[in-house]
């Protein structure tokens, strides 16, 4: 089949969105296909542009190339999956966060503007009547799956994938320290783990990696492990390679990962790859389809009291910690999370 | 500084516009640049569909990304070259021929053929005429597009030539028995006269041809006609071949055919000259003619079967005279001093 992957890109950003269109990619070449990405350029500022780019969209023909029909269009992220095609299949990764879960959150700023409200309306209305257009509508978890539910009143299916290059975790003793893999991001929380570091019984370490695009959380981070003096207990080691990566996760007693509700986090299931039990939070979204509390991992709430409370039970029974790995990677084989499931029902 | 290299491309189409495209990105990264390629899906039929993505090019915004300025974009091809941008520079690569050079052409024609085709004609260049002026500066890939460009939309440009990729990498080899025809097949590369003219050799002149079809009815056409010309033993069609297939292609032919229809630019004579080959063009084929020098570095034929046969069968049985033109050639390229370097200094100043 000849398959377009229409998704949109911020220029000179690649993060998990990126990482996953190409999977697919890739995934689809393997399979025999012809494969290739769309990617149209997105700028979400001021709230007026979002409209002009979802037009951008709609006005677009992924139909045929030359007289030979596109066999199927797989849409990824808003706008790009309002490209219409009489064969479309959407597998959501998320809709305009900001329009929906994340509308008045502290973090963004739509409902800031005077149109604000009426292009959230406007992005609202975009989505409830055109991406039922698609004959198939997936989404890369339960977590995005019920939010269009509860939003846009839309059903959809769940699609899991595997991590980049799943194959190649592995896991070693545990050694001294807590790993926590993410952008240095406010919505993945670095500063609640700091705070809950404050409030531990044992003297947990945790080390920090991941490329920063915000100075002023990185400042912010900083100076809170700075305040409380234990910068001893915490380690930065910025943008590490994928090596260093996997390595980490296999050292590491335990992952933590408490962002604010993410869509679906390659994080857990890279722990569960590890064999390490993965503390999370009970708003983080995506992690809780996975980590299952007291039996491969700990869901706490989103305070640094409970968190601190969830790294010192980790930290002080070590047996427990490795049997809790050992199951989220027991779990994750029972989950058949492959590329070849994917692939079949995309283009089924 | 901040680059972006804007262009429109067909999915699943990939010729000299999209390795120009990786390339001149390569080079910003060479010279120090942060550079990526914004690539807009194209699809200019029906003809209604084109002020469509003209549209949808007006409405994008590269003018920065999460708060950070991006200090240039280079526009490339219609319509990605409209994209808005306050430092943009145009590197055309041709408008949407055809609206204009090729506009009756009885072949390549297809506005022509539809009944708001005059509209869209007319669509398509008062927004050429009124938007490509909103560059800072406006260069184009040769003489030929520059050519156009003024005589069509009143604009002046100033043309840049570019490398073909890897041009190191080209070389000579003893001269085997075939010429040489590397490029897309489909009808304005005019695979189809090459054959023509095969039936009308004196010779047993054999041609290779290399290249991806556009569609499958565009190589079924080809097919067709080496069929009832019953040439089947003269013609070979290798499809896609590698970039070290296609240098080794190059490296053993007698000579190159490049023989299309007003070519914008045409990597193929440069690589052919790269190869020291001769290069036997048509006296219609634009940008080749900026670099074939008629009897000095190839042979510029008449757009005849019969004249273009007379080329073939000439280079066919006076080799030294074919191997002393692609000398000259290989010399001549040498002398025009073509490089990404000045491409660059050009583009961002």
């Amino acid at each position: 089949m000849r398959i377009l992957i229409a998704t949109v890109r911020v220029p000179f950003v690649t993060g998990g969105a990126e990482v996953l269109a190409d999977g697919l990619r890739r995934a689809l070449v393997d399979a025999g296909h012809q494969a290739e990405i769309v990617a149209i350029p997105f700028k979400w500022y001021p709230p007026e542009r979002i409209l002009d780019q979802m037009l951008a969209c709609r006005l677009l023909d992924l139909s045929e190339t030359f007289e030979v029909p596109v066999d199927r269009l797989i849409g990824l992220k808003f706008p790009a999956y309002l490209i219409p095609h009489p064969r479309k299949v959407i597998w959501m990764l998320h809709q305009h966060r900001q329009a929906y879960d994340l509308w008045q959150h502290p973090l963004n700023d739509l409902h800031t503007y005077a149109n604000g409200a009426e292009v959230r309306a406007a992005i609202h209305r975009a989505d409830t009547e055109l991406i039922p257009q698609a004959r198939g509508i997936f989404t890369i978890s339960r977590n995005v799956a019920f939010r269009m539910h509860a939003y846009c009143a839309l059903n959809a299916t769940p699609l899991y994938h595997p991590p980049q290059d799943a194959d190649c975790f592995y896991t070693r003793p545990a050694e001294d320290f807590l790993y926590f893999p993410s952008r240095i991001n406010p919505l993945k929380r670095q500063d609640l783990v700091l705070e809950a570091l404050a409030r531990t019984r044992s003297k947990v370490k945790v080390c920090f990696s991941g490329p920063s695009a915000e100075p002023g959380f990185e400042r912010k981070c900083g100076a809170l492990a700075q305040e409380s003096g234990f910068e001893n207990r915490v380690e930065w080691l910025g943008a590490v390679s994928e090596e260093e990566k996997r390595d980490l996760y296999a050292r590491s007693l335990g992952v933590l990962f408490p962002p604010v509700d993410e869509d679906y986090g390659y994080i857990t299931l890279e722990a569960m790859l590890a064999r390490k039990p993965v503390i999370t939070c009970s708003d983080s979204g995506g992690p809780l389809e996975f980590v299952v509390h007291c039996q491969t991992g700990m869901v706490a709430e989103p305070t640094p009291e409970a968190l601190a409370a969830a790294m010192d039970e980790l930290w002080e029974d070590r047996r427990r910690a490795k049997q809790w790995g050992d199951e989220g990677r027991q779990r994750y084989d029972d989950l058949n999370i492959s590329w070849g499931n994917v692939l079949e029902r995309l283009l089924e | 500084m901040k680059i972006i290299v804007a262009t429109s491309s067909v999915p699943f189409i990939r010729g000299g516009a999209e390795i120009l495209a990786d390339n001149l990105r390569d080079a910003f990264v060479a010279a120090g640049h942060e550079a990526e390629l914004v690539s807009i899906p194209f699809k200019h039929y029906p003809p209604a569909r084109i002020p469509d993505h003209i549209l949808a090019c007006r409405l994008l915004d590269l003018t920065e990304t999460c708060g950070v300025r991006i200090d240039r974009v280079i526009g490339l091809k219609f319509p990605a070259y409209l994209i808005p941008h306050p430092d943009k520079v145009i590197w055309l690569l041709h408008q949407h021929r055809t609206a204009y050079e090729l506009w009756d052409h009885p072949r390549a024609g297809d506005l022509i053929q539809c009944p708001d085709g005059p509209v869209i004609r007319e669509a398509i260049r008062q927004a050429d005429r009124e938007l490509i002026p909103e560059a800072k500066a406006v260069y184009t890939l040769s003489k030929n597009v520059s050519g156009r460009l003024r005589r069509y939309s009143g604009i002046d440009s100033e043309p840049l030539y570019n490398p073909p990729a890897h041009a190191q990498l080209f070389y000579n080899g003893p001269a085997g028995d075939y010429f040489f025809f590397p490029s897309r097949i489909t009808g304005i590369k005019r695979q189809w006269l090459a054959i023509r003219a095969l039936a009308q050799c004196r010779e047993q002149v054999r041609i290779c041809f290399a290249g991806q079809a556009d569609s499958p009815m565009q190589q079924a056409e080809c097919v067709n006609i080496v069929r009832e010309l019953k040439l089947s033993d003269r013609v070979e069609w290798l499809g896609m071949v590698s970039e070290e297939q296609k240098r080794a292609l190059y490296a053993n032919c007698l000579a190159v055919i490049f023989s299309p229809v007003d070519e914008d630019y045409g990597y193929v004579t440069l690589e052919a000259m790269l190869s020291s080959k001769p290069v036997i063009t048509c006296a219609d084929s634009g940008g080749a003619l900026e670099f074939v020098v008629n009897h000095q570095t190839g042979l510029v034929a008449d757009p005849t079967p019969e004249s273009l046969a007379q080329a073939m069968d000439s280079l066919w049985t006076e080799r030294q005279n074919a191997a002393a033109m692609g000398e000259a050639g290989r010399a001549r390229y040498q002398d025009l001093n073509i490089s990404w370097a000045n491409v660059v200094e050009k583009l961002l100043c």
